[in-house]
Formats: structure tokens, C-alpha cells, sequence
């Protein structure tokens, strides 16, 4: 199934397993949720925005996390794993996605 | 993860590994380098190392404790083998070595090890540099700096053009 192709979507709004790393962890004050997205079909970015995960964000870096309630986008530097691979903030998400957001990476 | 089978090009050998405890550069080199000798094949003529090793200082410039490596367990060492691979189909290089700590980290100990063989200097330095940068922004890796009891995690990597000052 191509996860970009909305014309099959489930029948019922996606339960995912949501995890979170780092400094965003610690913000959030969990690392793993089942989650239930609010709607179907689902996108990472909306799971941001039904967690509140910009306003913990804010308060953990004082960077712009927020995105406006018709924002498009992700933080600057906060990316999106879908079953540990890089995917994008719009990608439909399936259910039992393991659905992770990615703090700016600090590598090598 | 071998390169596929459409590749026309040879067989790049990789060895790439996460190590919660503290690593020896030059020991993981020579068993990395026996490991390819034992296959009966004559050593490629040139390899590029590179080893990165915890600063004595936070990027504030108070002296560090130790440094926090945070991963994706299964993501992380996915992505690596990954990059490794895309990396090793850039350049005619033979084979390639990453090694990566996780957890703490003291100050002076390697964090990573980046090794590459080839025929040639000049792809085994580029793709050893390629490797290093590309790890640097795309393996889900997190650094948390701890000073004086109280732990920071750093937003982001160091760029390139700012290697030589930082």
C-alpha cells in the first residue's frame, strides 16, 4: 500500500505508538504512548498538534515550536520517523504506526 | 547491508556497530583490518581514518564531565548501515568501518571511529569525510552536555565550515 495514497483509507482513525527522544522527551515527561489520533486519516503533524508537543517544545528550548492551528509545518529541526524511517510531517499515517519526532540530531 | 544487486559496482565490505561501553580506535582498526585479511583478499593500498573524541569542554566553554549519546535503538543502527551504504556507492572504495558510542561518554574518549579502505587516497579521504557529515545530520543521535552536575542537550550538529574553529 503507498502511504502517500489516500483513496484507501482505514475505517477508523489510526492507533499509533508514539515515541518521543531527548530534550523533547524529558519536555513531554514520557518517552512511548498509544495514541489514538483524533481523526482519519492521520498525519504526523497532526499528532503534534493533538499532543500539544509545540508548546512543550517552546517551554524546553524556548525556540518557536508552535505551530498556529492551520500551521503546516513542524519546528524548525524537529523531524518525523514512521516505523524507523525518515518520513514527512504529511505522510498518512496507518495503524500501529510506530510514529516517532526526531529533536535536532547531534551525531558524530 | 550489501550493496543491491543491480550495482555494478563491486562489493563494498561494512562493518558498522554501536558500543555502549568505551571503545580503542586502533584496536577496532586492526580487528576490523585482520577481519578483511582473513578473507584471503590483498588490502586495498590507501585508508582514511578519521576518530572523534569528547572535548574537555561544553559548546558554552565550561569544563564538561562527560557527554550523554542518546539513540533510536533499531532506527539508529538502521540509518547508519544506511548512510554507510548510500555513501560507499558515491566513491570506488572497497570497504567501510564505523564505529559509534552511545551513552556516556568521558571526556577524551572516542565517540566515533570512521575508516575507509580503497585503491586510492582520494576516495577513501572523500568518502570518509562524505560518511562523518552525513552521520553528523541524518543518525538519530542526541548529545546532552553535563557540567557540574547539570546535563544540556545540544540542539544540532556542528557544521562543517565551523570544524576547524569549534
Amino acid at each position: 500500500m503507498s502511504r502517500s495514497d489516500a483513496a484507501d483509507p482505514p475505517a477508523a482513525a489510526p492507533t499509533v505508538r508514539v515515541r518521543l527522544f531527548a530534550a523533547l522527551r524529558e519536555a513531554m515527561g514520557w518517552g512511548e504512548q498509544q495514541v489514538t489520533a483524533a481523526a482519519n486519516p492521520a498525519t504526523p503533524l497532526e499528532l503534534w498538534q493533538q499532543l500539544d508537543l509545540a508548546g512543550a517544545w517552546l517551554a524546553a528550548t524556548g525556540a518557536p515550536g508552535g505551530t498556529a492551528p492551520t500551521g503546516e509545518a513542524l519546528p524548525a529541526g524537529i523531524r518525523v520517523a514512521i516505523n524507523q524511517q525518515f518520513a514527512e510531517a504529511h505522510t498518512l499515517l496507518a495503524d500501529g504506526d510506530e510514529l516517532a519526532f526526531l529533536p535536532p540530531i547531534s551525531g558524530g | 547491508m550489501p550493496p543491491t544487486a543491480s550495482s555494478a559496482a563491486p562489493a563494498v565490505s561494512m562493518s558498522v556497530s554501536l558500543h555502549p561501553d568505551p571503545i580503542d580506535p586502533c584496536q577496532q582498526l586492526e580487528q576490523w583490518q585482520a577481519q578483511l585479511q582473513s578473507g584471503g583478499a590483498e588490502q586495498p593500498a590507501a585508508t582514511s581514518l578519521f576518530i572523534g573524541r569528547v572535548r574537555g569542554s561544553t559548546a558554552a566553554g565550561a569544563p564538561l564531565d562527560a557527554l550523554e549519546l542518546e539513540h533510536y535503538p533499531g532506527m539508529t543502527e538502521g540509518q547508519l548501515q544506511r548512510l554507510t551504504a548510500a555513501c560507499a556507492r558515491r566513491h570506488p572504495v572497497a570497504a567501510v568501518m564505523v564505529r559509534h558510542r552511545t551513552g556516556l561518554v568521558l571526556c577524551g574518549d572516542a565517540i566515533i571511529v570512521v575508516a575507509v579502505m580503497a585503491d586510492r587516497s582520494g576516495p577513501a579521504q572523500r568518502c570518509c569525510q562524505e560518511l562523518l557529515e552525513t552521520i553528523k545530520h541524518d543518525a538519530p543521535f542526541w548529545k546532552r552536555e553535563w557540567s557540574s552536575g547539570m546535563g544540556e542537550w545540544l540542539l544540532g550538529h556542528t557544521e562543517l565550515t565551523n570544524a576547524t574553529t569549534a
